[in-house]
């Protein structure tokens, strides 16, 4: 088994649905963002860097096979689990932030003060709180945990927490264009095995041999 | 202890003592106080490692240069140079820590040692290079302490010969410290130049580029202190003018190395190579411009004799080399962290390459959620705690030269 997840950018409105859900899912911190959705060529979202040539990307941890961030870690807090989800322990990190130097795709999130200070400053109305309010243990290491410490690093974990529960990643669940589909790499018939196949999936920054468990569908028409 | 030794001693521990402050309010605070984001995650405190790793080469170097080929015209400072090896690895091992998150975890380093991580290898490298350096400047200082009275006296191995003692063990020891040098600075290297993410450090060059800046700037440190000890006669100026060239040997060598790379990078052209090019040369051009003619006005100022007989030519030789190799550290930064790893040529666009922002993770209502590049300059916070560091490694030679017998005498 293992775990990934297919975009389909032909489906992908640019809502950022998946990145809100994702930081409410997940009680992230002030400025953090584990999922972001870009306009590539644009400095500007939803806007065309060109005529015609208007797409959405979505990007998050790669959960890569060959992952820099499991390699440069000095104490093992992020780590592996058998299906190839990357995670990270939150009691184990030391805070080092030498994953986030090694990670080619910047979706390492640092906790530069306790999440508590963060959304004290954030002014959110009438103490509106939010996240899964839960913490979650896989295999005894706190992977998911709803108040932030300072120091720590975290990132998406492929919802751990929901997986545990047979439920997909919020972001699939949230996605209102059906754009995010996850199952087992692993399983040449699995639907996002056949899609990859036969919609040329893609993956980012080939040329870094982290090899990706998340595959991205190119979009066959752009929206103008 | 003389009035300027004291005043001095007395402006590093403020500074120590500032440092150590700045520290605590930063353990409550996070290290929100200092410039770093998401997208710029290491900054001074890394240079600073790096920084110190570098002056900590010249000690065991020196050493193995007068026991593995014979140079003894440096045998008066071997043990300056086991001294300033020591300060400076136990500086760099002390600037890590203002940096992590959660310093208290950091004895998950020795519980969960995760042996992939060339930042593991370089703790292990760090402290035996630091025991190593004990070591020798113990044994050098042997034949010297059992003539003291007190509590050097006491440490002294009792041993018949202590010169001999001496002699025969800092040349046993000789070859595995010349070993351990050129390892601590090759690891360092390696934290850096293993990560593919990033194209400027990203090189073979990087670990020999590392070794050559390293052992200019540490033999430089060694022969300020060397000079300040013992002063300019003409009994140690054939051991400056041997300093001195292979200062400036170490620092062309440094030199050829790092536009070695340029050229290769340059001429090929990707659009990376170009934009990291563009960032330390144009962006940052006034620092490059510093950190390659400081060091060969440095250089120039050594390799003349007549400023060699003056302290003040000597020190400001020093300096200008110390202060060229501080600044080439900090440019170890802009250009791996300003240009993204994630950039991309979006689809159906020509001639396009793109970088994708990333979240800063700081929450500032007039900055920008999502950032592609970050001006990073130190705050004053990590500015005290670098200098209350760098004021250890005064502070630690000023009272070890003070109390031990690092200086021989007549």
């Amino acid at each position: 088994m293992r775990r990934g997840m297919v975009i389909d950018l032909e489906k992908c409105i640019g809502c950022r649905s998946c990145a809100v859900a994702c930081k409410q899912h997940n009680a992230q911190p002030a400025g953090s963002w584990w999922n972001r959705v870009v306009t590539p060529g644009s400095d500007r979202h939803l806007t065309a860097s060109a005529p015609e040539n208007l797409y959405f990307l979505p990007i998050h941890c790669q959960h890569c096979n060959n992952a820099p961030c499991v390699k440069v870690c000095p104490v093992g807090a992020t780590y592996q689990t058998d299906d190839g989800t990357v995670l990270i322990d939150f009691e184990r990190c030391i805070g080092c932030r030498y994953c986030m130097a090694a990670c080619p795709y910047g979706v390492r999130q640092f906790n530069w003060e306790s999440s508590r200070h963060g959304i004290e400053r954030y002014e959110y109305q009438n103490g509106y709180t939010y996240g899964y309010p839960d913490s979650f243990r896989l295999d005894g290491r706190l992977v998911y945990s709803p108040v932030r410490i300072k120091g720590v690093v975290e990132k998406c974990h492929f919802c751990a927490h929901y997986q545990a529960r047979g439920l997909d990643p919020a972001c699939v669940r949230a996605c209102p264009g059906k754009a995010r589909h996850v199952g087992d790499l692993d399983d040449p018939n699995s639907r996002v095995s056949r899609m990859i196949r036969q919609m040329n999936g893609f993956t980012l920054l080939p040329e870094k041999g982290t090899r990706p468990n998340v595959y991205y569908l190119p979009p066959k028409r752009k929206e103008v | 202890m003389g009035v300027s030794k004291k005043v001095s001693l007395t402006v590093f521990g403020l500074i120590m003592a500032t440092g150590a402050l700045m520290w605590l309010i930063q353990l409550w605070r996070g290290l929100i106080l200092t410039d770093m984001n998401n997208a710029y995650s290491w900054g001074l405190y890394v240079s600073a490692l790096a920084f110190f790793v570098g002056n900590a080469a010249g000690g065991l170097v020196l050493s193995s240069m007068i026991y593995l080929f014979g140079v003894t015209a440096l045998k008066p400072f071997a043990r300056i140079g086991a001294l300033c090896a020591f300060a400076n690895v136990a500086a760099a091992m002390l600037i890590v820590l203002p940096d992590l998150g959660r310093p208290f975890r950091v004895l998950n380093l020795l519980l969960h040692p995760q042996i992939m991580s060339p930042l593991v290898w370089d703790v292990i490298v760090l402290n035996l290079y630091a025991g190593l350096s004990l070591i020798y400047l113990y044994l050098l200082m042997l034949p010297d302490l059992a003539a003291r009275n007190g509590f050097l006296n006491k440490i002294a191995l009792p041993v018949p010969d202590p010169a001999g003692f001496s002699d025969k063990w800092a040349r046993r020891l000789a070859p595995f410290s010349l070993v351990a040098a050129v390892g601590i600075h090759v690891v360092t290297a390696w934290i850096f130049a293993t990560q593919g993410a990033r194209g400027w450090w990203h090189t073979a060059v990087m670990a020999p580029d590392f070794v050559a800046a390293a052992l200019a700037s540490g033999t430089a440190v060694v022969m300020f202190v060397a000079v300040l000890c013992y002063g300019t006669t003409d009994k140690f100026q054939s051991a400056y003018r041997i300093m001195a060239i292979f200062i400036a040997t170490a620092f062309f060598i440094h030199i050829f190395l790092m536009y070695n790379d340029f050229v290769i990078h340059a001429w090929y052209g990707t659009d990376h190579a170009k934009e990291i090019l563009a960032i330390t040369l144009q962006e940052y051009g006034l620092a490059h411009a510093f950190e390659v003619l400081a060091p060969l006005l440095g250089v120039v100022l050594l390799l003349n004799r007549h400023v060699r007989k003056t302290m003040s030519g000597i020190m400001a030789g020093c300096l200008l080399m110390i202060a060229g190799i501080f600044v080439h550290r900090l440019l170890l930064m802009p250009a791996a962290f300003n240009q993204m790893p994630l950039t991309l040529a979006p689809l159906g666009s020509q001639n396009t390459h793109w970088s994708v922002p990333i979240a800063s993770g700081r929450y500032v209502p007039p900055a920008d959620t999502f950032v592609s590049h970050h001006s990073y300059f130190p705050t004053l916070v990590e500015m005290l705690i670098f200098a209350g560091v760098l004021s250890f490694v005064c502070a630690l030679i000023l009272v070890a030269v003070h109390k031990l017998p690092v200086v021989k005498e007549g």
